[in-house]
Order: structure tokens, then C-alpha cells, then sequence
């Protein structure tokens, strides 16, 4: 449908839209107008993907003069996948003109876009960048150029390298919709790289999806997305969890085996120099002679030699001299040594120990003759040394770079981190295994580049509430924050609070309960009833591995799992992404072919960051606990005292707060569409307090009736009989009575009417 | 107490030959004289410092071994005897001289000799010291636990394979194929709390669910069994290994798959199913696919990112065994069930199924390259990805949907449709069955059931004579019924009547499960309208009674008929 909002011509692939779409839209139109950030809670199932790209484009099209480009960024490749499909969606239904101006393209890794036949085979991503940088290294081509016998390339690379010198790349990539398989395809087809072409064409598609640390991580975004410009809008979908990504992409940890592998890594690197000594000392002195001319990179770098970049935020990195006393490489390579066997030295330890950068700092000083500035440097003058060395097999160095991420980022930040070096695990004390952990503890650092240099970024998803605490955790001013409620057609979402067994025992996950006989058996009976009486599938998610793990052995030990499965098949979410990707691969079939299933999965684990199981895929998710964090964790509390200090965020809020969007997001994967239906079941005592269940998103709290916030298994038994039997009916899709749920282009148009004759 | 002198073989492990010499023991010390002097076996030892003794059970050409445990459980003393003879006579010294050592110095609740508990060697305590034991026991349910593990650790740890057994029954089950598809297998291990013996069982349906899901295992069979090791050994190590598992046991485990390649294979990664998962995963939705995932994050490089917060649980997946979980077996399982191939072979020889499954398993073509531009695939992504009620109303043939709001409503209106639709054809049959004598029905009614006996029935859910038996009694009482009909009220009015079993036979087609359940309908049909005529009879005026057997009748008829069609025959 096409229909005019606010003087905007917009096109929308579907024939109705739900009026918190067309709301949605509103909000995003004046962002863009005012140029500014925005903040969008939208209930899931509500389409918010198909509005976002809808409006963007459609105020691309109309603005020739505000040539508008959408960078997308996913949590998961999957989640990719879907916005790219979305996007094909949206492409058919555009304008022909109109589609065929547009290039929309997903960008991933080399390991999922390699086509080289031997590259492609190495299980790891490292091992596939390696074997590509190994083919097409800048001094590996120079050498093949002048003995192409014994020198293989890849004839990918080289047809993508021609046609990149002839500014022929576009012939490659007609416009339309790109997904991964699609360039891989297109890659076989047309005999040409697929990475290194997305990599380049991202600088001319109308659209980018990728995952979000293309933008905010500082090692990854240098390369990738340098060439992004402020016209980008930006939006971060299911960005509940972005002030993680954040910190994570900021911190860093150093192991024993980090320092071992770093050792080995300095004796090859050692060895190298020699070797260019003997061989080609002009090189080295090359190098030496850029450096004191002050420059640290070696200007543009071709694509191919690429390397992770520097850890620090691009506004952070000194733009100096590299210091004199690093610049020779043996200096260099002895700065190192004496950083890493001071590392070595702090690591032990028997205490742990917490300290800010700054007193690091002074102490690696004192002891090992290293000042901030050469730490500053670290990074920078390795990686140089690398490309002097012409080093490929960069899988190798993985160490010795780590050394540098954590120096550098010592030498550039005193304040939002701290340094936790620990002897064990807390939950495993009688492992020894030494850790120095770097920890960001201040998501505002990683995406403040991201708010200065676009004019409008969306933060975006079905959980952020309480909406004011985002804004806070990262530092920024939307212009637009809202959160929109679902209208519904029919209560086809049932949320209940179970708080007690069958045996009327309390139930829980507190610390103190989790492990009583008592309160397995009353899940496990739960689980039991619910999957005799709920069709299709079933999607419980618990509050860790480890727990999960214990559970489900002591149901096995009860015979309860051998019940549960005379009802239904049942899947589980274990470490190992392969065996879990085709354990969610069967569920799905399981659920397809009527046999109905049950997923096993961890509020935190991956499944449960972008799955969805929205239809017959989830008609009922049971939450079987609170995902608290493990709240003794060093890190956790040294990122709560920087919370409190900073931010003027209490403890008790935040992990609320973390605990209940967790769970939130989990329960929120059954709702796709209007049309579909599901039940959440928040098993714990804890949620019927109120300060607990008030941090719930509002779409879930307008659904939750006071009858069921103190439910037993058989009560909740009841509900779910009474709920299912009600979903079954026919139901008028657009709502019946006053209250429209689902919007015609008439509808549209009698509204735009109405509003103009207001 | 007196001395023991015997000729016996001091050996430093288990697998070591060991060295020939004389075990010579007093009251106080045993020493060991090698037969070889230059042998360095040479040792005179305080019986003091021996905290007890384990023997194992001598079968077939096994040698008979007595161990003696020092104090400090840095190992002990193992002796190889010629007979069992000699080593019953110098345990029973042993255990002698023990029981007055500790008997001496009474030992601290805790520290029990456990080990002679587990000899079997009770008979040797003093009575009171069972009393003693056995109240320990009875106090501290964690204690019995401990010495539970410590007792079975140990003695695999020793070797003594002896003492797990391993009991092949097999177990006729009538519907196989059945109940235990929907489990997952489990072996689990019964002990009778007594003696130190462990039982699994295995039945040909587990064997069957085995080769199934752990195709490792399956061809370990196809290789081994019979050339290298007969089917129980086979089968033995296999528990074994799977008893390990269980027990968490990673040191014992280690250093039996260390000792014994074929117990290793069943305790290592199945590589078989790890190259299957590695062809799936690439036809896998890519939606779904988590693995590409991975692939693309560059936060959690080596070392990078936040470990530790509490969030992620550090797996450590170097050990070379697999760390087999049971989500593993779950998923597997499942995935098995759900592919859900069913062998032609109805056989319950282990190798004949383990060869079945290979031929079964080797048919998928093994596409190796991607197929990126799967159609199928494409369709169905597209698919999930559309937002259905938004859609416009697809051009599908305009179908109403089921509504039920009134179930008994529903039922009433259905009943109406079905009778309105049997309506013409009702007059006709009841012309043709008019004119049918109560013998020609009976006549009819055996054609049937004869041409039933020769063309056989394909589908015996019941065996046939048995329906036949049925549907005769049925027939006997419509007949009797008729006759009772006949006799108390005019002809006409039940007319349509008599027919209703040769109806049943004529119009359907016949399986004997459909019989079956036509004759149970028609039964009860008939019982209720004997009641009802009993109650007509007992209370109704005789005048009425016509037009009340009229309607019954009728009723009875219109439901029997509107119910079968009911059910789509």
C-alpha cells in the first residue's frame, strides 16, 4: 500500500498496518526531520522492522536532495537475514523505477562470505582470514607477480581487484537485495570475490545491514565503516542490550596462556627481524625513517592487508609521533618483553586485586620502564611491524596483539575502567586460573563516535524500559522517546505470574531454593501439565547453563523428563552453536510436522538474543526463574559502584532493571503478528512483588491481570486451557467496535481527512 | 595366632606379571622374599600400617589376587596366589590379624575400614561391630554415598571388571517399536545395595536405539563383534564406559580409555555424527543459523570482551574425551525420533540392525557443495518473514471458518444436515429391505461374512474370527430383537429397521477395525432400545405404545446412521 504521512509519500509492502506502526513511522519522521537521535520501545510482533525500513527508504525517495542511507545494525547474523528478507519484501512492492535504483546488501565476515574453495574450508574465523590474507597479502601478489609459479592467489581476489582498478565494481552488483547466500552466489557466478565487493560496495548501497560492532567496535568500525558518512541514519534494532556490546567491545583479558602464546610470538617476531637483517635491511630502515617522520600507518593500505585496528576510539588515537623509543623494532620488541613479564609477574597473584588505569599505569612505569605514551603507542608500532615483517598468518599473533589492545587502551583511558586481576574463579576456587581483566564499565565511550558523526541514530526495540535509563546509560539527548502500547484485537498475549507448585510450595530460583528437591519437582510438574496441555511448541528458558544443566539431570533422575517426552520432543541449548543451531533446525520440524516440541534455552545465551519462536514455534514460553546476574562477580560490582558514582544508578535498580529485560526479552519472542497468540508463564515468586514485575515492559503489564499474579500449576493449568479453547475461535482481524487495530490506505485516508478538518 | 608361609606373586599394578616369590606373615608383620635374589621386590612390612584388604572373585582362568592397602592410600600391596585356594587361606589371615590390629585401636567413626566392608569379609567382624557400622551407616545417608562412589571408583579403577556384570536378557516386548521410541535410552544401573555388583540391562530394543543414535557405536560393532571381542564383552565395555560417564568420573575415565582403545571409542567424540552436523548446518535456515554467528563476532576474539561478569560460564573444552552431556544425548534422541526411518528388518540380531541402519544412513546424497541459491529455502524465509493478518486476503477459494461457538448447537445442526442429505435415499432402501424376509437378511448377512473369510481382512487390528464372532452374536440379537418387534407391534412401523447391520455391511467398506466398531454401536443401540421398550412396556398405555415405538424406532435409526456418517464413512 502507498499511503501520505504528514506530506511523506511512504510505501509499505503489506495491504493493512497496525496504527502503532503508522505512529511509529510519525515518530521516526520527525527524528529525521529534526535530525536527531530517537528512542523507540515497540511491543514485539508489532512489525517494527517492516515500518523502520519502510519510512527510511520511502523518505530517501522523496528527499533526492537529502540523499538519506540506512546503516541497519543486527545483533546476529540471523537477525540480519530476516531484515535482509524484510527488505526484499519492501523492494517488491516499490516503485519499479524506485527498486531498481536502490542496493541493499548485508556485510559479514570473510568466514561467512568466503567462496574460495580451500579458504573456506578452515573451521575458525581466524584460520579463514589468515588463509585470505595468506592469498592476497599486498607482498604476497608482489611476489607472485614475479614467480606466479610456486606463488598461489586467489583468483576471486584478482577478478575483484581488476575490476576495482577499473571503477567496474557496480557491473557486479546490479541493484536489489543482497543477502550472505546471495553474495556467495553472485561470488561463484561471476568468479569474483563476494567480501571484498560488499566491502567496497558498502560505500555506495542505499542500504547496509550488519552487526553492531561494525559500528562499535573500535578495532572493527576503523576499517569497515570509515567511510560512512553523516547523512547515514543509523538504527540499532533489539538494542535492549546495546550498553553490553558497548562495554564489551572496550575491554579486554590477559591469561596465562596469553603470555605464553605472546612469548612465542615475540621469538618468532624476533627471529623475522634477523632475518630481514640478513636479507633486506632496507625495509627496516624504510620503516624506521616513516616512523620518525611521524607517521604511525602507512597511509592507505591497500584492502587485502587490512588488520583488526587500533582498540581506542579513532578521536582518542594520539595523532603524534610514534616515541623515539619504540620506534627501532629491537627496542620495540623489548618494550614488549618487559611488559610482558611484568604481566606475567601481576598475574601471581594470590589476592584479587582491583585498580583503576591511572595506578597501573604508574606501576608498569616504575617497574618495567614503560610510560603512558609508548603504551599508548603499542598497538599502532605492531601493527606496523607486522606489514614490515609482512606477516599473514595474523591467527598466530593473536597474542601478542591482545598485549597491545590492553596497552593501549591503559595508555588512553584513566577514567570508566578498572583492572581486576583475580587468582580463580569465585565459583570455581579450587581452579587455579590467574586473569588481569580490563573492564569498560561506561557504554557511553563506545558509541559517543557513533552519536557525533550521524545526524540521526535509532535506538530500537521491544524491551527498554524503563525507557529515561537508556539515555542515561549512554550518555545521550534523543530528540524523540517514546513507548508505544499494542492495541490488540483480542488478548492474544497471556502473561501469568506462577508463584507456587502444585504442592502450593512457593517456588524460586533464589540462591537458597534453587537446589531444594521440592521446587525441581514443582517445575518439573509444571512443565509436565503444560506440555499435556499446550499444542505445538514449548520454549522454557532458565537462568544459566549451569542451572539448566542441573535441572534438567535431576528431572531425568525423577523419570519427570521421561514423561515430559511422552508428550513431546525435546531440544536443549548447549554450548556448542552447531549442535544448538540443528537442535533449534529439528524443534522447528518437530513443530512443522505436528509433533510438537519443547526448547531447553538460557535467558542470557544466544538463542535467546534473536530466535524467534513466534506461531506454532512457541505457543507458550516458560520463564523458570529471574535472570539475575551473578552478583558477585568482581566485574559486575566494580561496573555497579561506576554505575552509582557516575551515573547516580542504584544497584538494586540496575540489576532489576537487567534481571527483568532479560526475561522480558525472553517471553517476547512468541509474538510475531496480531494473529498470533501465546502465553508467558513467569515462574518465580519473585515477580509477583511489585517492584519486581513494575520493570516490565507496559505491553506485558497491560495483559497481566491481577487474578494471575499469584498462581499454583493448576490454576495456571486452568488459565491456559480457558486461553487456548478462546485463541481457537474466528476473530474479526480489524478489530471490532471504536477501536481500529488494523489500518486499510481508506482508513488512512478518512484519518488524514479528519485530521485536516480538525 | 601363628604365622602363614605361602608361595605367591608380588605385583606392582594389576597388568604388571609380577614377581615370583614367599609371602611369609606373623601376628605382626608379612614380608615378601622374591625367588629371584636379585629381584629389588624384597619388603618386610608392619600389618600396622595396612588399613585393609580386598580380594576379587576368581571365575575361569583369572588370577587370584589379594590387595593390602596401606594407611596413607598411597596404593598397597597386590599379591597374585596359584589358587584360590592359597588366597582364601591368606585372606582369611589377613583379615585375622586386621581385625585384632583395629580391633585394638578402635578407629574414629569416620575413618572406617571401608575396604574390608567391602570384601564381603563381614562375616569377620564382631557382631557388635555391625551393630556399629550399620548405625553409622543408617545416620549418615552421605557417608553411604561416599563410600558408594569410593568403592565403585576404586574398584574400576582396579580393574576388576569382573564385578560389573552385565545380564543380556531378551526381553520379548509385545509392542516394540512403541513405548521405547518415545524414551531416551538409558541404561541405568541397578546395584542391590549389598554386594558390590553393578547390572545393567540391555534389551534389542535398546541395542536398536543405540546403533541409531550413536553411529560411533554402531560401527564399532560392525567392526569388532564377532572378530575382536565377543558380543558381551562388547557390550560389557560399553557399559562400562557409559557407567563412567555417568559418574562423572573424568580421572577414572581417562585412565581407562588410556589402558583400553576399544573403551576409549565409546567415551570419545562421535565423529561420525560431528561430520553429519557439519553437512546440516549448511543446509540449515539461515535464519536460524547461529554457527554464522560466530563466524562474524569479532567482540569475543580470544581474550577480548568481558569474561567473568557472571554471564558466561566458562566451558573447558580441550579434554580430549568428549564431555557428554546428557543435552547432547537429548538432542539426539529427538533428532533421531524425529527423522523417524523405520527398518524393513524386523529382526532382533544386533548385526543385522547395525547393518540395516548403515545401508539406511548411506542414501541421502551427499551434496557437498552449498546450494546458495536454494529456492526452497528462499520461499520459506520470505515466508516467516511476511506479517500474515497484514496481508491482503490471499485469492484462496472462500472458505468459512470452523466456528464452534455452541457445541451442542454445532452437533444439533450437523445431525439435521447429515439426515436431510440421507433423506432420499432412505425411501429407496426401505422399499428394497421391505421386501427382505428375516431369513434372507440372516442369508445375506453370512454372504458377507463368508466373502470376509475368504478375500481376509488387510487390516487385522482384531483378529477376523473374533469379529466374525462378534458381528454374529450382533446379528443374533437384531434377529431376536426383530422377532420381539414382530411380535408386539404392527410391521410397518419398523420396517426400516431390520436392515441396519446388513446396511452397515453393504454401503461401507470393510476393515475389520470398522466392523469392530460398527458392531460395538450397534450392540449398545440394541441394549438401549430394550431398556426403552422395557419402559414403554411397564409404563406407557396401550394405546400409546405404537406411536411411542414409532418414534423411538425412528430415532434410534436416524442416530445410529447420522452418527456413522458422522465419522466420514
Amino acid at each position: 500500500m502507498r499511503f501520505d504521512l504528514d506530506g511523506l509519500p511512504v510505501h509499505f509492502p503489506y495491504a493493512a498496518i497496525y496504527p502503532e506502526q503508522h505512529a511509529y513511522m510519525g515518530e521516526l519522521k520527525r527524528a529525521l526531520d529534526a535530525r536527531g537521535h530517537a528512542l523507540l520501545e515497540m511491543p514485539t510482533g508489532t512489525g517494527k522492522t517492516a515500518a523502520l525500513i519502510s519510512l527510511i527508504t520511502s523518505y530517501s525517495l522523496a528527499n533526492p536532495a537529502r540523499p538519506l542511507r540506512l546503516i541497519y545494525c543486527t545483533r546476529t547474523v540471523h537477525e540480519m537475514e530476516k531484515t535482509l528478507a524484510e527488505l526484499r519484501l519492501l523492494f517488491a512492492h516499490l516503485p519499479p523505477p524506485a527498486a531498481r535504483s536502490l542496493l541493499a546488501l548485508g556485510l559479514s565476515s570473510r568466514k561467512n562470505l568466503c567462496v574460495h574453495p580451500q579458504a573456506s574450508a578452515a573451521a575458525a574465523r581466524d584460520s579463514v582470514d589468515t588463509a585470505c590474507r595468506r592469498l592476497t597479502a599486498s607482498w604476497v601478489r608482489e611476489k607472485a607477480a614475479s614467480d606466479p609459479e610456486s606463488t598461489p592467489l586467489c583468483e576471486f581476489y584478482e577478478t575483484f581487484d581488476r575490476a576495482a582498478a577499473a571503477g567496474d565494481l557496480a557491473s557486479f552488483m546490479p541493484p536489489g537485495v543482497y543477502t550472505l547466500a546471495d553474495l556467495r552466489a553472485l561470488g561463484r557466478e561471476r568468479r569474483v570475490c563476494p567480501y571484498f565487493l560488499a566491502r567496497q560496495m558498502v560505500k555506495y548501497a542505499n542500504i547496509v545491514v550488519y552487526s553492531y560492532q561494525y559500528l562499535l567496535d573500535p578495532k572493527v568500525a576503523s576499517i569497515v565503516s570509515r567511510e560512512m558518512q553523516k547523512e547515514c541514519v543509523v538504527v540499532f534494532d533489539e538494542a535492549h542490550n546495546i550498553d553490553n556490546v558497548c562495554i564489551e567491545a572496550l575491554s579486554v583479558s590477559i591469561r596465562k596462556q596469553t603470555l605464553e602464546g605472546a612469548e612465542r610470538n615475540l621469538r618468532r617476531i624476533s627471529q623475522e627481524i634477523d632475518r630481514f637483517k640478513a636479507t633486506d635491511a632496507n625495509r627496516l630502515r624504510a620503516e624506521y625513517n616513516r616512523l620518525v617522520d611521524g607517521l604511525a600507518q602507512r597511509g592507505n593500505l591497500p584492502i587485502s592487508d587490512a588488520w583488526l585496528a587500533n582498540p581506542a576510539l579513532p578521536d582518542d588515537i594520539l595523532k603524534e609521533a610514534v616515541p623515539g623509543n619504540i620506534r627501532r623494532a629491537e627496542h620495540f620488541l623489548a618494550v614488549l618483553r618487559r611488559l610482558v613479564r611484568f604481566l606475567d609477574g601481576r598475574l601471581d597473584t594470590e589476592n584479587v586485586e582491583n585498580e583503576m588505569p591511572v595506578s597501573f599505569v604508574a606501576s608498569i612505569h616504575s617497574q618495567a620502564g614503560i610510560d603512558q605514551k609508548m603504551l599508548r603507542f603499542c598497538y599502532d608500532r605492531l601493527h606496523s611491524l607486522m606489514m614490515t615483517l609482512e606477516i599473514t598468518d595474523t591467527d598466530e599473533f593473536m597474542h601478542i596483539q591482545t598485549i597491545c589492545d590492553f596497552a593501549t587502551l591503559i595508555g588512553t583511558y584513566t577514567r570508566g575502567f578498572s583492572i581486576i586481576i583475580e587468582p580463580y574463579d569465585e565459583r570455581m576456587p579450587d581452579i587455579r586460573d590467574p586473569v588481569i581483566q580490563l573492564s569498560c564499565h561506561d557504554a557511553s565511550l563506545a558509541i559517543r563516535p557513533v552519536f557525533d558523526r550521524f545526524e540521526t541514530v535509532v535506538i530500537t526495540s521491544g524491551t527498554l524500559s524503563p525507557i529515561d535509563l537508556y539515555p542515561r546509560l549512554l550518555n545521550f539527548n534523543p530528540v524523540i522517546s517514546r513507548s508505544f502500547t499494542m492495541s490488540l484485537t483480542r488478548d492474544c498475549i497471556c502473561p501469568m505470574v506462577l508463584t507456587r507448585g502444585s504442592d502450593q510450595l512457593p517456588v524460586s530460583t533464589k540462591f537458597d531454593m534453587r537446589s531444594d528437591p521440592g521446587v525441581v519437582r514443582n517445575y518439573g510438574r509444571l512443565l509436565l501439565e503444560m506440555a499435556s496441555a499446550v499444542p505445538d511448541g514449548i520454549v522454557c528458558f532458565f537462568v544459566s547453563y549451569s542451572y539448566m544443566d542441573g535441572i534438567v539431570n535431576s528431572w531425568h533422575e525423577m523419570g519427570i523428563l521421561q514423561d515430559i517426552m511422552q508428550h513431546k520432543l525435546v531440544f536443549i541449548e548447549t554450548p556448542d552453536v552447531v549442535e544448538t543451531t540443528l537442535a533449534l533446525d529439528n524443534y522447528r520440524k518437530a513443530c512443522d510436522c505436528g509433533r510438537g516440541a519443547i526448547f531447553f534455552s538460557v535467558a542470557r545465551g544466544k538463542v535467546a538474543e534473536g530466535i524467534d519462536f513466534d506461531r506454532h514455534y512457541g505457543r507458550l514460553v516458560i520463564m523458570f526463574g529471574v535472570p539475575f546476574q551473578y552478583t558477585l562477580s568482581r566485574i559486575l560490582l566494580a561496573r555497579l559502584e561506576y554505575l552509582r558514582e557516575t551515573f547516580q544508578i542504584k544497584e538494586g535498580d540496575f540489576l532489576t532493571f537487567d534481571a527483568l529485560r532479560q526475561a522480558a526479552q525472553c517471553v517476547g519472542r512468541v509474538i510475531r503478528s496480531k494473529a498470533d497468540y501465546g502465553m508467558m508463564i513467569f515462574a518465580d515468586k519473585r515477580y509477583s512483588r511489585h517492584d519486581k514485575r513494575s520493570k516490565l515492559p507496559g505491553w506485558i503489564l497491560s495483559h497481566l491481570h491481577d487474578a494471575h499474579l499469584n498462581l499454583s500449576t493448576d490454576m495456571a493449568l486452568h488459565i491456559a486451557r480457558e486461553f487456548l479453547r478462546r485463541m481457537a475461535q474466528p476473530y474479526d482481524k480489524t478489530g471490532s467496535g471504536g477501536k481500529k487495530t488494523l489500518l486499510t490506505e481508506e482508513d488512512l485516508q478518512n484519518m488524514a481527512q479528519d485530521g485536516m478538518e480538525m | 595366632m601363628g604365622s602363614l608361609t605361602i608361595g605367591a606373586k608380588y605385583k606392582t599394578t594389576i597388568k604388571d606379571p609380577g614377581t615370583p616369590g614367599i609371602l611369609r606373615m606373623n601376628d605382626d608383620r608379612f614380608t615378601f622374599t622374591p625367588n629371584d635374589p636379585r629381584s629389588a621386590m624384597k619388603f618386610n612390612v608392619d600389618f600396622r600400617t595396612i588399613k585393609g584388604h580386598k580380594f576379587n572373585k576368581v571365575e575361569g582362568n583369572k588370577a587370584a589376587l589379594l590387595n593390602l592397602s596401606k594407611e596413607d592410600k598411597a596404593g598397597g600391596y597386590i599379591f597374585e596366589f596359584d589358587n584360590v585356594g592359597n588366597r582364601d587361606l591368606s585372606r582369611d589371615f589377613v583379615a585375622r590379624v586386621l581385625g585384632k590390629h583395629q580391633g585394638i585401636v578402635p578407629p574414629r567413626p569416620t575413618v572406617t575400614p571401608e575396604n574390608s566392608v567391602a570384601s564381603a569379609a563381614l562375616e569377620q567382624l564382631s557382631a557388635a561391630e555391625v551393630e556399629r557400622r550399620v548405625k553409622l551407616l543408617r545416620e549418615d545417608r552421605n557417608y553411604i554415598r561416599s563410600l558408594f562412589l569410593e568403592i565403585f571408583c576404586k574398584n574400576l579403577n582396579f580393574g576388576q571388571q569382573e564385578r560389573t556384570y552385565l545380564k543380556m536378557k531378551q526381553i520379548k516386548d509385545q509392542n516394540k517399536g512403541q513405548v521405547s521410541r518415545m524414551r531416551l535410552v538409558d541404561i541405568k544401573p541397578t546395584t542391590d545395595g549389598r554386594t558390590n555388583k553393578v547390572t545393567f540391562q540391555i534389551t534389542p530394543e535398546m541395542i536398536h536405539q543405540i546403533f541409531a543414535e550413536k553411529p560411533a557405536v554402531r560401527r564399532a560393532y560392525l567392526d569388532f563383534v564377532p572378530k575382536k571381542m565377543s558380543e558381551t564383552r562388547f557390550w560389557e565395555k560399553y557399559c562400562r564406559a557409559e557407567y563412567l560417564v555417568r559418574t562423572k568420573n573424568t580421572a577414572a575415565a581417562t585412565a581407562e580409555a588410556a589402558g583400553d582403545e576399544e573403551l576409549a571409542i565409546f567415551l570419545k567424540n562421535d565423529d561420525i555424527l560431528a561430520k553429519e552436523a557439519k553437512m546440516k548446518i549448511k543446509r540449515v535456515d539461515p535464519t536460524l543459523d547461529m554457527e554464522a554467528d560466530t563466524g562474524d563476532d569479532y567482540i569475543h576474539l580470544p581474550d577480548h570482551g568481558i569474561h567473568r561478569d557472571g554471564n558466561k560460564e566458562t566451558v573447558d573444552a580441550d579434554s580430549e574425551l568428549a564431555r557428554r552431556t546428557l543435552s547432547q544425548d537429548l538432542n539426539r534422541h529427538a533428532a533421531v525420533v524425529l527423522e523417524g526411518r523405520s527398518l524393513d528388518v524386523e529382526s532382533t540380531d544386533p548385526k543385522t540392525l547395525a547393518e540395516a541402519l548403515v545401508r539406511s544412513k548411506k542414501e541421502p546424497p551427499s551434496t557437498s557443495i552449498v546450494d546458495d541459491a536454494n529456492h526452497e529455502r528462499l520461499v520459506k524465509v520470505a515466508r516467516m518473514t511476511e506479517i500474515e493478518d497484514l496481508q491482503a486476503p490471499r485469492s484462496l477459494p472462500c472458505m468459512r471458518p470452523l466456528c464452534i461457538k455452541d457445541p451442542k448447537e454445532y452437533f444439533d445442526s450437523q445431525q439435521a444436515n447429515a439426515l436431510r442429505s440421507l433423506g432420499g435415499s432412505n425411501d429407496g432402501r426401505k422399499a428394497r429391505t421391505c421386501s427382505l424376509s428375516t431369513e434372507e437378511a440372516f442369508h445375506h448377512l453370512m454372504d458377507q461374512m463368508s466373502s470376509i473369510k475368504v478375500n481376509k481382512l488387510n487390516c487385522p487390528i482384531i483378529q477376523s474370527d473374533m469379529a466374525l464372532k462378534e458381528v454374529s452374536k450382533a446379528c443374533l440379537a437384531e434377529l431376536q430383537l426383530q422377532e420381539f418387534l414382530e411380535l408386539t407391534i404392527p410391521r410397518s412401523s419398523i420396517d426400516g429397521y431390520p436392515g441396519i447391520a446388513t446396511a452397515f455391511l453393504v454401503i461401507d467398506p470393510i476393515t475389520s477395525a470398522v466392523l469392530y466398531n460398527k458392531v460395538q454401536r450397534v450392540k449398545e443401540a440394541m441394549t438401549q432400545i430394550y431398556q426403552k421398550l422395557q419402559l414403554i412396556k411397564e409404563s406407557a398405555q396401550p394405546d400409546a405404545l405404537d406411536a411411542a415405538f414409532n418414534h423411538d424406532v425412528e430415532q434410534q435409526q436416524k442416530s445410529s446412521k447420522a452418527g456413522n456418517r458422522h465419522n466420514g464413512f
